[in-house]
């Protein structure tokens, strides 16, 4: 079995729920228009209508077809992504990574200060940081979307498309042609690409 | 005091915790350490003791009662570890003595967790 790529992506409830599902929509996406294989779903556990709880959300992308039966989880985070910088301080978000994981936050401040509030940083192999809420100027762009939800805004249209490009260049899993195709917010998505800080630790 | 309760079997509620029908208790007697929702937050209220005039009105208005007032002290005492950062103390303060401050300024006060909740 070809080597599956879990990407975790950590948003809060309500206020950046769609914002976070519509992260791992676009990625999903934009993989399978390259061919890959790819799964894009919420965390099953969370609490999603909770104003400001934590969610995760996951994808996986492949070369062959993915063979994880019944695991609803990203269990072996290789990308973890986080919408909201404060997640950092009260969650271990790197939990199960092995060692050279990539780590993206959408943060204002500087790397070395988010990397104070990660204890276990040594397994890290690349951080980044965008700043995507000055990007678009704003952090919610609407409740829709959410359960049950129809999505009226479309795809990208808040944080996502900065947040994607972003995890695009880090990455290199998907390509920025692609991505431009499927985001409502192009110049966002462009901006989030040629934005981010990339710091490569030893 | 064993209680039953139908299609639920019995219960034994301790002697101490036994309140007649109607009772008013002061709530809450006890912290529920399971639920731990400090990561919830992403601004956490600072007071300034100074404008600060003790109406304790952000102990009423707290949904998980988070402000304590200490007599012996004479000062209102923040609940770190189960503060969500919903602000309404905030807007509440008639005095203005509370602020919002972004979490990320502090080094502490967030319980850190392995999962979600």
């Amino acid at each position: 079995m070809a080597k599956v790529h879990e990407i975790t992506v950590w948003a809060r409830g309500v206020i950046m729920d769609k914002e976070g599902r519509d992260v791992i929509n676009i990625f999903a996406q934009a993989a399978q228009m390259e061919g890959k294989f790819a799964q894009a779903f919420d965390n099953y556990e969370d609490l999603p209508d909770r104003v400001l709880v934590t969610v995760r959300k996951y994808v996986r992308l492949s070369d062959e077809a993915i063979e994880h039966k019944y695991v609803y989880t990203n269990d072996h985070p290789e990308v973890v992504v986080v919408i909201e910088p404060t997640i950092v301080k009260g969650i271990d978000i790197l939990r199960g990574m092995e060692k050279g994981g990539t780590l993206i936050i959408n943060t204002n401040r500087s790397i070395e200060e988010m990397l104070k509030f990660i204890p276990n940083a040594n397994l890290l192999g690349t951080v980044a940081t965008v700043d995507a809420d000055a990007i678009t100027g704003v952090r919610t762009v609407d409740f829709s979307g959410s359960e049950g939800g129809g999505d009226t805004s479309g795809i990208g249209k808040g944080i996502a498309s900065p947040m994607a490009g972003a995890i695009a260049k880090v990455t290199g899993l998907i390509k920025k042609e692609n991505l431009a195709k499927i985001v409502s917010d192009v110049s966002g998505m462009e901006r989030g690409y040629n934005e981010v800080k990339i710091k490569k630790l030893g | 005091m064993a209680k039953e309760l139908p299609g639920y079997g019995t219960i034994d509620v301790p002697k101490d915790r036994v309140v007649p029908f109607g009772a008013v208790t002061p709530a809450p007697v006890c912290q529920q350490d399971l639920f731990q929702t400090s990561n919830w937050r992403i601004v956490r209220p600072v007071k300034d003791d100074e404008k600060c005039t003790r109406c304790l009105i952000c102990y009423l208005s707290c949904p998980d009662a988070c402000w304590v007032y200490k007599e012996e002290e004479d000062v209102m005492e923040w609940v770190n570890n189960f503060c969500k950062g919903c602000q309404i103390c905030i807007q509440e303060c008639p005095s203005g003595a509370l602020t919002a401050a972004p979490e990320l300024d502090f080094p502490d006060g967030v319980v850190r967790l392995n999962k979600p909740f």
